[in-house]
């Protein structure tokens, strides 16, 4: 177990000795900062708070009418009644309890904004799984690597931890960068503000860290998928690039090609169908009929069978390099 | 000395497709001995030596290291286990202390002291602290030797060590290597084709050629200390004259002369009467040079001089 630390701290070393792994968090940095500065001089000016409650009614008594509208045409009914019903019990709840809209841009407003950024540290994430093991092959250090007393599964291990820790480190970074900026540009005031969540025709207040949290980990679904899969194509082809390549295309196209084949039934089965969680709360499954569960079984049957191939390819491979 | 032997290659087999790269080859290297791994390039020993790491496995065959075998019992097995594969890869980013701290931690239980020793020991002291990418190849190779020593292995194995060290580098290489066999008694098994090389520092040599090991002998059995055949030389001011000397003496061996010297192969005992042969036609010899069979006249007697067959 000591030597397993040992090899994770070795794996921490050669990735923290090179500039490149600077550069991708230093980058992350850049861009919370840019887009502060942009998000900032584009603001809306914040509306007068005073009105914001006569506001609110008007905005339920429009919806109302438009919803009667939609029932009567009977166009798209059932996601138009859910959303709009959403949105008009939302208001309703600011009303009684006297909470405010979110106007423009808040602190966590612009921390949720940011979350988009976890596709970046998604893209870095994959660099680096893409290269922790075809890197080995290409420098030849693989040879001095694994004549130690350690089993290869446990190498191999402790690169996948590795690499799953510097994402980790990249989306901390980016969520204190975030915080900061957002902080620094709209106030810490908005810090104590809650989110309201609608579930099941509720509306219920939620502590707005635990947002934050769910929303990156939705996010870090797709991260995990696509950097297990980088690291398997970088275990059996032992080429850096064809697995940024690949994991980077697939990882912008997945989504296309399950809209592409929906029709087909089974292409509930395709990993990138299952890769976005955040349809069984606000949103509607690729196919009819799949549930949360189905696509945690479908995600984690990826998963093993992604973590199978690298291990058995990288145990039993003749190291000739 | 003792000749408890260390590793043990028990009629090892690879085959690649139909090739059979590696085709049955057993041998022993023992505590104390530096064992040559003598063979043209494409011969097979950077894949005996890969099949000993552990690196590649074996289609047939095993390989025990003090008792455990590397393919059922590797971390046992590799424990003792230090050396170099080819060249010595290091990471290029990192500094040549990083490398080795990189190193040892995969063992467990080295101390700071025994890295510094090591360091010492290679002659590394004043680089150690520089990228690995500023290192020229001897500075590499030191430091690959001193990553085979961290642990203290009782078998090193090194895959042509001299690569790259100038030739002070080189005998400061073979004293470390023969200290070691020596007072640690430590198993040693070096891959070579540079013959002169394996010449001055092995105990023990065995060829391979083909994927075959197609002969082991003792360094000294291999030279054949006290064979008589030789080439002798001899300088002389006349070398016409010596030449019809030795023809008359000698009627059907070749003779080989330039200017001032002329070459015959005989028996060493017969060198006196030559001589004296000499005095009596009053020719006036200077010199007299023995040529005994070097290894790589044997190396190619051996192997038929065909290099990659």
């Amino acid at each position: 177990m000591r030597r397993l630390l040992n090899l994770i701290r070795n794996e921490n070393m050669k990735m923290f000795r090179q500039m490149s792994t600077y550069i991708m968090l230093g980058l992350l940095i850049v861009i919370v900062i840019g887009f502060g500065f942009i998000s900032k001089n584009t603001a809306q000016p914040a509306a007068t708070s005073a009105d914001w409650k006569a506001q609110l009614t008007q905005q339920n008594t429009d919806m109302q009418a438009s919803l009667t509208q939609i029932q009567t045409a009977g166009v798209a009914v059932e996601q138009s009644t859910a959303s709009i019903d959403k949105a008009m019990k939302t208001n309703t709840y600011r009303i009684e309890h006297d909470l405010p809209p979110e106007q423009g841009t808040t602190l966590w407003g612009f921390v949720t904004q940011l979350a988009g950024a976890i596709s970046l540290v998604s893209l870095f994430t994959i660099i680096i799984a893409a290269g922790i093991v075809a890197g080995e092959f290409n420098s030849g250090t693989i040879k001095l690597l694994l004549i130690r007393p350690l089993k290869r599964w446990k190498v191999l291990l402790s690169k996948y931890l590795a690499v799953i820790l510097f994402a980790l480190d990249a989306l901390i970074i980016l969520f204190v960068a975030s915080f900061l900026v957002g902080g620094i540009f709209y106030s810490f005031g908005g810090v104590s503000q809650p989110y309201l969540a609608y579930t099941n025709g509720n509306v219920t207040e939620i502590n707005m860290l635990w947002h934050i949290f769910t929303t990156y980990g939705y996010a870090c679904v797709n991260l995990l998928m696509m950097v297990t899969f980088a690291f398997m194509i970088s275990t059996v082809f032992r080429n850096n690039t064809l697995a940024v390549g690949i994991s980077l295309f697939l990882m912008f196209t997945g989504n296309m090609l399950v809209t592409l084949l929906s029709k087909y039934t089974w292409v509930k089965y395709v990993l990138f169908a299952n890769i976005d969680l955040t349809v069984y709360t606000d949103g509607i499954p690729v196919v009819k009929g799949m549930t949360l569960n189905f696509s945690l079984l479908v995600l984690a049957a990826y998963f093993i069978v992604f973590n199978i191939i690298s291990w058995l390819v990288f145990t039993k491979r003749d190291v000739a390099a | 000395m003792q000749t408890k032997p260390v590793a043990q290659f028990k009629n090892i087999k690879k085959k690649i497709g139909k090739k059979m790269i590696i085709d049955d080859i057993s041998f022993d290297v023992n505590a104390g001995e530096i064992f040559g791994f003598l063979g043209p390039n494409g011969a097979g020993k950077t894949t005996t030596i890969r099949m000993l790491f552990g690196l590649i496995s074996m289609t047939e065959g095993e390989i025990i290291i003090n008792g455990f075998s590397i393919t059922n019992d590797f971390e046992k097995a590799i424990a003792s286990v230090g050396g170099i594969v080819e060249n010595p890869e290091m990471y290029k980013y990192l500094t040549g202390y990083q490398n080795l701290v990189h190193y040892a931690r995969m063992y467990g239980n080295i101390t700071k002291e025994r890295i510094d020793e090591v360091i010492a020991l290679v002659g590394l002291d004043q680089r150690i602290k520089d990228k690995v990418k500023t290192y020229s190849l001897g500075m590499r190779q030191r430091l690959g030797f001193a990553q085979a020593l961290l642990h203290k292995p009782s078998l090193i194995v090194l895959d042509e060590p001299t690569n790259g060290l100038d030739p002070a580098g080189i005998h400061e290489f073979r004293t470390h290597l023969r200290q070691l066999a020596d007072k640690e008694n430590i198993a040693i098994m070096v891959s070579s084709h540079q013959l002169s090389e394996m010449e001055l520092m092995c105990d023990r040599i065995g060829i391979i050629q083909n994927g075959k090991l197609i002969d082991i002998q003792t360094v000294n059995d291999f030279l054949d200390k006290d064979e008589v055949v030789m080439r002798v030389t001899f300088t002389v001011d006349n070398v016409t004259k010596a030449k019809a000397c030795l023809n008359k003496l000698f009627k059907d061996k070749e003779t080989l002369s330039n200017e001032v010297s002329i070459s015959i192969t005989i028996d060493s005992t017969q060198i006196p009467d030559i001589v004296t042969a000499f005095v009596r036609e009053d020719i006036r010899v200077s010199g007299i040079d023995k040529e005994s069979k070097t290894l790589e006249d044997k190396f190619l007697e051996i192997t038929g001089g065909s290099g990659i067959a």
